[in-house]
């Protein structure tokens, strides 16, 4: 899946009647659909570092928009198998070195295709062979994790860790309590969390950390009032939402904060109706797809968390998601209800 | 530009074009080929794991048209370590790199590598306000400036005072406030309770109010201070008053003011109807897009014991 963007733009800015308010289904699964034909753009290859983590983007906000079949399943398949290492970690892209941001897009996907079973087939031993090698990031003094082997921290590996393991049912590979206890060093003094200790208040990272505590069955070290107040304040006067105080707002933070808030319970201390409608109009109504903000070239990442945001929100007629997993509600139930899973 | 298939240099190397499963007919823009040309050169090189100058050469090539790719950098550090090549001159490309590619954050993981192995911070500090000055805010660099304070114990060495540099230059820039506190701060978790760094903490943070009293990084400044040091809101009364005052509601030159009397009220534990007056106004007049967390905040005054 590329992230090539455009050629659309996002909003309506030209001078046609206003069209009414809504969500153009059928143009954003054409737009996804249409991503992967366009080779012939250099853009196509010179985001192929981020091909993984395209199409879990991609495949999501299709089943978001309840069009899960929209993409051929077994070239997705062969896809994600072909960018898996002998270390079990996957690369973005076959050739690409393993690291942790695609390695959970990869498991995120089997997960999605309900395709563990097919990994086994393939890959003897796979799911365990991935296991290891998410475990072996962690540092064992801190808790943290590195992106890959040259150490790079950052919650959002942490994150991603908890993430991809419990989906594989091997928690227990880690240590949990160091991870808490490495988000916990990570707050800062105004409630929130930046992506290593004493760093600035990101809602990116706050969602990662949150997350994570989620997955951790952690929630109760959060001072939630305190953050939800931080997060809400994110909100600005056009229903838009920033990453950071005196930030300009953009459509995927519709994502990263309307998520935390959810996971802590305080959804509703921002205007609903107002992000909703401001990320329709970042819509491009045409080409489908949705930009960062109206009147911006359209790509598949912001479309995918605007989507996302839409559909936390319940917007009417889309799919759930589940705010810890950023992937539908009813997979992850069939993941994490499954009896056998810590088998 | 390179064209590596009519290059001396590298005609035993047998390029390893991408293979993404389909038939695709490549594009015949001129761009496209030189990237996907020097992208199958490396895939080569890095298939026997070459070492070499013109590995490097090549990486710098790639990255010069797309700095992103990680796995190019991962190569390029391997290499420069495996030649012994020179670090400084490392350094000095990347400089311009990095200005040219502001968003890029591979490059500062990359940058941290070669400056922990060099062992010296000389020039970084420079480097890093020639990076600020085309993007005040950029997340990395400052995630980055603050290793390099820890690695180098540079906390005395001009921290605060080009933090504070950069705050005259913007009020509202948070990540400047943030490392204000990381420098204040960081070093060591006894620093709040002395008086008299927190006086002039106290001092600077309501200066930075009255230039923009609706700006939220002091606010929440000066929360995490009142916080850290324990002190109650009431220490705050008069100052907030300045701002706002239920006398003149029409007449609120900060929400956050607003926001602070009311947990002074609250604390004061007698005066519950003017907590949720000022509630009221956030909720009704001066926040109305957050009425709900307003609203509960108002919840709480009815709960015995609890102060938001
Ligand atoms: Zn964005």
């Amino acid at each position: 899946m590329s992230l090539v963007s455009g050629p659309g733009r996002g909003g309506m800015t030209d001078a046609r009647l206003p069209r009414e308010l809504r969500l153009f289904v059928d143009k954003h699964v054409s737009y996804i659909q249409s991503l992967d034909t366009r080779k012939d753009e250099l853009e196509y290859w010179l985001t192929e570092h981020l091909r993984m983590n395209g199409l879990y983007w991609g495949l999501t906000a299709l089943h978001l928009l309840g069009h899960p079949d929209a993409l051929p399943r077994n070239e997705m398949l062969d896809f994600v198998l072909s960018c898996m290492h002998e270390s079990g970690g996957f690369g973005a892209a076959p050739g690409h070195d393993a690291h942790m941001l695609y390695t959970v897009s990869s498991v995120q996907i089997l997960a999605t295709l309900d395709a563990f079973d097919d990994l086994e087939e393939r890959v003897k031993g796979g799911r365990q062979k991935i296991g290891h090698y998410i475990a072996s990031l962690q540092n064992p003094a801190t808790g943290t994790f590195a992106g890959d082997e040259w150490g790079e921290t950052d919650t959002r590996f942490l994150y991603c860790a908890l993430n991809a393991l419990s989906l594989l049912g091997l928690l227990g590979l880690i240590d949990v309590d160091k991870a808490v206890e490495y988000i916990q060093s990570c707050q800062n003094f105004d409630g929130g969390y930046g992506n290593r200790p004493e760093a600035e208040s990101h809602s990116g990272q706050i969602f990662t950390c949150l997350a994570a505590l989620s997955i951790a069955g952690r929630l109760d070290v959060v001072e939630s009032d305190r953050l939800g107040a931080w997060l809400s304040e994110r909100q600005l006067k056009n229903g838009g939402l920033n990453g950071r105080p005196e930030k300009k707002e953009d459509v995927c933070y519709s994502w990263w904060v309307a998520s935390s808030l959810a996971m802590i319970g305080k959804l509703h201390w921002i205007d609903g109706d107002r992000l909703a409608s401001f990320i329709l109009n970042c819509q491009d109504p045409d080409g489908g797809g949705i930009a960062d903000r109206p009147g911006d070239m359209v790509d598949v990442f912001h479309t995918f968390f605007g989507l996302a945001g839409l559909s936390l929100l319940k917007y009417p007629g889309m799919v759930e998601i589940d705010p810890v997993y950023c992937m539908p509600l009813a997979i992850t139930k069939r993941i994490l209800e499954k009896p056998d899973v810590n088998s | 530009m390179t064209q590596y298939s009519e290059d001396e240099a590298w005609t035993d190397v047998e390029p390893l074009p991408q293979d993404d499963g389909g038939a695709h007919p490549l594009a015949a823009i001129a761009y496209t080929d030189e990237y996907n040309e020097a992208m199958s050169y490396l895939r080569a090189i890095m298939a026997k794991n070459e070492m070499s100058e013109r590995a490097l050469d090549l990486t710098e090539h790639i990255i010069s048209m797309n700095p992103a790719h990680y796995t190019v950098w991962l190569y390029r550090a391997k290499a420069l370590f495996a030649i012994n090549a020179s670090l400084h001159e490392e350094i000095a490309w990347l400089n311009p790199t990095a200005l040219k590619h502001l968003k890029n954050y591979q490059i500062w993981h990359h940058r941290q590598t070669i400056v922990d192995k060099l062992d010296s911070a000389e020039g970084e500090i420079a480097f890093i306000s020639r990076m600020f000055e085309a993007d005040a805010k950029n997340y990395h660099v400052w995630s980055y400036r603050q290793w390099l304070v820890r690695r180098f114990d540079l906390w005395d060495k001009g921290e605060l005072e080009s933090t504070e540099e950069m705050l005259k230059t913007d009020i509202r820039n948070n990540s400047a406030w943030n490392h204000r506190w990381f420098v204040v701060f960081g070093r060591d978790d006894k620093v709040i309770e002395d008086q008299q760094i927190l006086n002039r903490e106290i001092d600077y943070v309501k200066a930075a109010i009255y230039m923009a009293p609706q700006n939220q990084s002091p606010w929440n400044y000066l929360r995490g201070l009142l916080r850290c040091a324990k002190l109650p809101a009431s220490t705050m009364k008069d100052f907030a008053l300045e701002f706002a005052s239920l006398d003149k509601p029409d007449e609120v030159y900060s929400s956050h003011a607003l926001d602070l009397l009311a947990d002074v009220y609250v604390e004061e534990g007698n005066a519950k109807e003017q907590a949720a007056e000022a509630l009221d106004l956030l909720a009704k007049k001066y926040d109305p897009i957050r009425a709900n967390y307003w609203n509960y905040r108002k919840s709480l005054l009815d709960q015995p014991n609890v102060v938001a």
